[in-house]
């Protein structure tokens, strides 16, 4: 079967991960019009969580690599759900649409976001080099410039 | 046997796979002895060439020893030693007699898909996607070739493999590229991208007589090798100064190199950190397949009149082609997937006659059982590699 297209790798995942995080905690509240309500403090408080457990995966755009970038995705899936159940656990769905209509629609997009990440970042790994160098018979190095031109220019006519 | 395989953006694993048969009168098994990884292998790796499936023996630089011939094929026995070109092409089509192999009009069992991305169908290759025929490559133990009649090529000396695999892609590819640019003598040409390929494209530059051969890439270990192996007279790293082109104006009294020859491709890297992160997210969503920053600075550098040569694989479309410059200027374009088979032979002599010695490329020679890792180490250029040879 093809593969389908998931364009967000772990990079562009990660740009994702920093703007909406900052989106959330912004600007976010005042464009829905729910500044100063108990939504707002959980959409700021999901948006700084966030980019909190974004600075600490294992992916290009990581601070401190230590979460594996599987797991952040586990957690983004976790969390939009979380968020979009928020409001209907504590009752606000019931103070009008604006109290829950931003966390379900928050939580499409982040798992609509998860539909199109590759999940097969593997964070900062380039492989084991040093397995390479170990079983390289060839001192890469010599060859750059030892042995002197590998082509002969024609002769003058 | 044991083959890597495709399985997944970024990911390659040697698995072990049945193994290949007989499955036409004009198909040949070869038992590969030496085979390596191709910096347009990275394209599949990448996820950015469509129609790839979990599985995939990737893998077109290859040779060997003939272990199983079939009937129809005359022109080979059990045991000759040879390098298999990466196109498969019939020999009797329109096409192959015309020379252009690349573009064989029966080797390809997915001409349609290939028609409606391209408007023709185009040649099999091995281990390159669905498009050109989703025929099994060459990073195995054994392969499968087709049109054996047609393809293989005897090695018949004892020339080393590594002197000789290249005739299989890179060293035809990079001669084309040189061929294409008409080098009378004298000639300034400037290669974008010092990688196999581009090392390939300056070295034939050499050979054909050019008088300057200007290597640009972004890594000083490669442009090292350009200038120290390869022939290249000057080196221009954009990294440190990211207008190529005023550089290219500057090497040449302001006119431009006569001819330009593009050995990158559709994953092109731009020394303008907002050009490239437009090209990486357009690419990456898919709005465009190919990152256009070497072919637009070799279009914008090519003196009036000139010739930009493409060579470097592109896949479908780009955005922001300068259509202006190009047709102001009076330019030619020349390209091609590598008619492999045209240039073989007389390659072969020059390898012979000690005009060139191809393995001066091959910075890395790995178990086939550590491709996954040589993936990895190429595309991360890490290790100053260069070109990596798989033995199975």
């Amino acid at each position: 079967m093809a593969t389908p297209p998931r364009p967000l790798d772990a990079t562009l995942h990660g740009v994702v991960d920093y703007t909406m995080g900052t989106f959330l905690m912004s600007m976010f509240p005042k464009l829905a019009g729910i500044q100063g309500t108990r939504s707002a403090r959980q959409i700021r408080l999901a948006g700084a969580i966030h980019a909190g457990y974004s600075a600490l995966t294992d992916y290009p755009l990581g601070a401190v690599k230590t979460l594996p970038y599987k797991a952040h995705l586990g957690l983004d899936a976790v969390g939009a759900i979380a968020l979009a159940a928020t409001p209907f656990v504590t009752g606000q769905h019931r103070q009008g649409t604006r109290q829950w209509l931003p966390h379900v629609a928050l939580c499409v997009a982040e798992l609509s976001s998860l539909l199109i990440t590759d999940p097969t970042g593997r964070g900062d790994y380039h492989g084991n080099v040093e397995a390479v160098r170990r079983a390289n018979s060839i001192a890469p190095s010599s060859k750059l410039r030892d042995g002197g031109p590998a082509v002969r220019r024609p002769a003058a006519a | 046997m044991r083959a890597n395989v495709w399985s997944g953006r970024n990911t390659v694993q040697v698995e072990n796979v049945p193994d290949p048969k007989i499955l036409n009168d004009r198909d040949a098994i070869v038992k590969i002895s030496s085979t390596a990884i191709c910096g347009s292998d990275l394209h599949l790796y990448d996820g950015y060439v469509p129609t790839m499936k979990r599985g995939d023996i990737l893998g077109h630089e290859f040779m060997g020893e003939v272990v199983e011939v079939g009937k129809g094929v005359g022109t080979l026995a059990v045991g000759d030693r040879v390098v298999v070109p990466f196109p498969i092409a019939c020999g009797n089509c329109w096409s192959c007699k015309h020379e252009l192999y690349s573009v064989c009009e029966n080797s390809n069992p997915n001409a349609g898909i290939a028609e409606k991305m391209f408007g023709h169908p185009t040649a099999g290759i091995f281990g390159y996607s669905h498009i050109t025929g989703g025929y099994a490559g060459g990073q195995a133990e054994y392969a499968r070739v087709p049109y054996a009649d047609v393809g293989p090529f005897k090695i018949e000396d004892d020339l080393t493999d590594e002197q000789v695999l290249f005739l299989s892609d890179i060293f035809p590819t990079g001669y084309m590229g040189a061929d294409f640019c008409q080098i009378t003598g004298g000639d300034t040409i400037a290669v974008f991208g010092a990688g196999p390929v581009g090392q390939f494209a300056i070295a034939s530059a050499v050979m054909l007589g050019a008088e300057r051969v200007i290597a640009v890439d972004e890594y000083d270990y490669r442009l090292q090798m350009a200038t120290a192996r390869a022939g290249a007279t000057d080196a221009i790293n954009f990294r440190e100064n990211a207008d190529v082109v005023e550089q290219l104006k500057e090497l040449t009294g302001g006119r431009g190199p006569d001819a330009v020859i593009d050995a990158v491709g559709m994953e092109a890297v731009s020394g303008h950190g907002v050009v490239q992160a437009v090209d990486r997210v357009k690419q990456a969503a898919r709005i465009e397949s190919d990152r256009g920053a070497a072919l637009r600075d070799a279009i914008m550098a090519c003196r009036p009149g000139g010739i930009v040569s493409v060579i470097g694989v592109y896949g479908g479309l780009m955005d922001k082609f300068p259509t202006g410059a190009f047709m102001n200027k009076g330019l030619t374009l020349r390209s091609g997937q590598c008619h492999v088979q045209r240039y073989i032979k007389p390659l072969y002599e020059r390898i012979r006659k000690g005009d060139i010695d191809p393995s001066f490329v091959v910075t890395h020679r790995l178990e086939l059982g550590q491709a996954p890792d040589g993936y990895e180490t190429f595309k991360h250029k890490q290790d100053d590699c260069v070109k990596v040879v798989l033995k199975p």
